[in-house]
């Protein structure tokens, strides 16, 4: 765990010259005023910021916009997981499957969500298409989704500033490896058939759950129009 | 008999502390193996602590209530799921108040072609009708832990979430002429910031919908809202919506979501 010194400094402490505002909000597209509130990062990397503020600060920020990347992807897992879980169509031997990732990833998603605080990026609606509703496509995609999760990672670690907060990535990082082994060997795919792996960059993940068509836009529940019910 | 027994124990002490002499000597060698090979590595400083407190893995608190799917496209709800099934009811993919058209999930099953169709409760005429419809016809699924059940015997509405009441309060129920329907529907959307001091400061639309008020704008579909007469209720007073004090129909508002099935009795 880092330092309980750092563990509840709020970004307005330490956000001296904006940079770590201006990632965020690149990233998340969230507002100057609501982002100056009441952010807490629990990361470490922030410590860097209260001793050289400059180049701490721009190191805190690209972590800052990593963190909320890899939140975009857990939301991702997150959803797909437990809205298979709730819709229990999925039997026999996978049925375990989405329990039991599902509450991993929801894990994730809740660790990264509190170290962010009001920094993380909000989760878009998701739109499975009958995939968690189908046996051999709910598997399919859970081997892509473990598989390119682990690979995003991959890609970012050597992009992270912060010591700890590479550490706690790469912890991340090896139980989505272990999960894509594990559905690769429920699909009959060698869990490991290369003795290196690649990672993918932001664009080529983007455009894969791009390609997916699973993220959507919040349905509009609510209208400020008069109602013309009976009365 | 005494004597064999006791000379047995003596061995038995010996053997062991021989045994216990010869591991001591070979985990000594071991170790010194091991610190040997270690030699040529340096001592590394600790790793860093993560940066993130991960918590335990996170189940789900408990069933769902109730599922609901948005329409994503005009599509006709069929009464078995098949493309020639009877047509039961066309559904469009938004309401007359221009929010997305929301369905209630109620089950799921292929054709023989091996398309999956979807079970759902529809906002139709005569009410308490269900159909099926086209997996790819509909959107996002959303998921409620609530349940409204309105009571016109009582003229209680109360809300329970997983199966426990978290709100009650008395209600305005339709009149004998313009009854307020029974049977199981659900909420279809929510509409604020409207200015009538007749349906109060907010409104839920519902699937019910008034068998006799056919005509009326907009389908004639029963509404939960506020009102600008609370001294009437408890009572039979409206068209066939259902009346909340406005301070009730708030506090009601935020705690149910689009989506959570109402039960009329």
């Amino acid at each position: 765990m880092a330092n309980e010194q750092t563990q509840h400094l709020t970004l307005s402490e330490l956000d001296r010259d904006g940079a770590i505002r201006e990632a965020v909000e690149q990233v998340s597209g969230d507002t100057r005023a609501r982002f100056l509130g009441k952010a807490v990062l629990g990361s470490a990397a922030l410590l860097g910021a209260v001793a050289t503020p400059a180049s701490a600060d721009a190191a805190a920020a690209s972590d800052v916009a990593i963190l909320n990347y890899a939140l975009t992807l857990e939301y991702l897992q997150s959803a797909f997981y437990t809205e298979t879980e709730r819709l229990g169509a999925i039997r026999g031997e996978l049925k375990r499957v989405p329990r039991q990732l599902g509450a991993v990833e929801r894990a994730h998603v809740r660790a990264i969500k509190a170290a962010l605080g009001t920094a993380a990026a909000r989760s878009p609606a998701f739109d499975f298409r009958g995939v968690t509703e189908d046996q051999t496509k709910f598997l399919k995609t859970a081997v892509a989704f473990e598989d390119l999760a682990a690979a995003a990672y991959k890609a970012q670690a050597a992009r992270i500033r912060s010591p700890e907060l590479l550490a706690a990535a790469i912890s991340i990082h090896s139980v989505e490896a272990r999960h894509a082994a594990w559905m690769r060997f429920l699909a009959g795919v060698t869990p490991a058939a290369t003795a290196f792996d690649e990672g993918k960059p932001i664009s080529e993940v983007k455009a894969i759950v791009a390609s997916t068509h699973f993220v959507t836009a919040q349905p509009k529940m609510t209208s400020a129009k008069k109602p013309k019910y009976t009365g | 008999m005494e004597r064999p027994r006791t000379l047995a124990r003596a061995f038995g002490v010996a053997a062991a502390a021989i045994l216990a002499a010869v591991i001591a000597v070979l985990v000594s060698s071991r170790s010194t193996a091991s610190s040997s090979a270690a030699d040529g590595v340096q001592d590394l400083p600790a790793s860093p602590a993560s940066a993130l407190r991960v918590p335990a893995p996170t189940v789900l608190s408990g069933p769902a209530a109730a599922h609901w799917a948005s329409v994503r496209h005009a599509v006709s709800a069929r009464a078995s799921p098949s493309e020639t099934a009877r047509l039961v009811a066309p559904l469009a993919a938004t309401t007359p108040e221009g929010t997305a058209n929301i369905v209630l999930v109620l089950g799921r099953a292929r054709d023989r072609a091996g398309r999956l169709w979807v079970h759902v409760r529809l906002p139709v005429l005569p009410n308490d009708q269900t159909g099926w419809v086209p997996r790819q016809a509909l959107g996002v699924y959303g998921v409620v832990e609530t349940h409204l059940v309105i009571d016109l015997q009582r003229l209680t509405a109360t809300l329970l979430r997983n199966g426990r009441p978290i709100f009650q309060a008395p209600i305005g129920a339709g009149r004998p002429e313009w009854p307020t329907p029974r049977g199981d529907f659900y909420i279809r959307d929510r509409l604020t910031r409207y200015k009538s001091a007749f349906y109060g400061p907010l409104a839920f639309g519902t699937s019910a919908r008034s068998s006799v008020l056919t005509d009326w704008p907009g389908g004639g579909f029963i509404g939960i809202h506020g009102t600008s007469a609370p001294d009437l209720l408890p009572g039979r007073v409206s068209h066939g919506c259902v009346r909340l004090r406005n301070r009730d129909i708030l506090e009601l508002g935020r705690s149910m979501p689009v989506g959570t099935p109402v039960t009329i009795r």
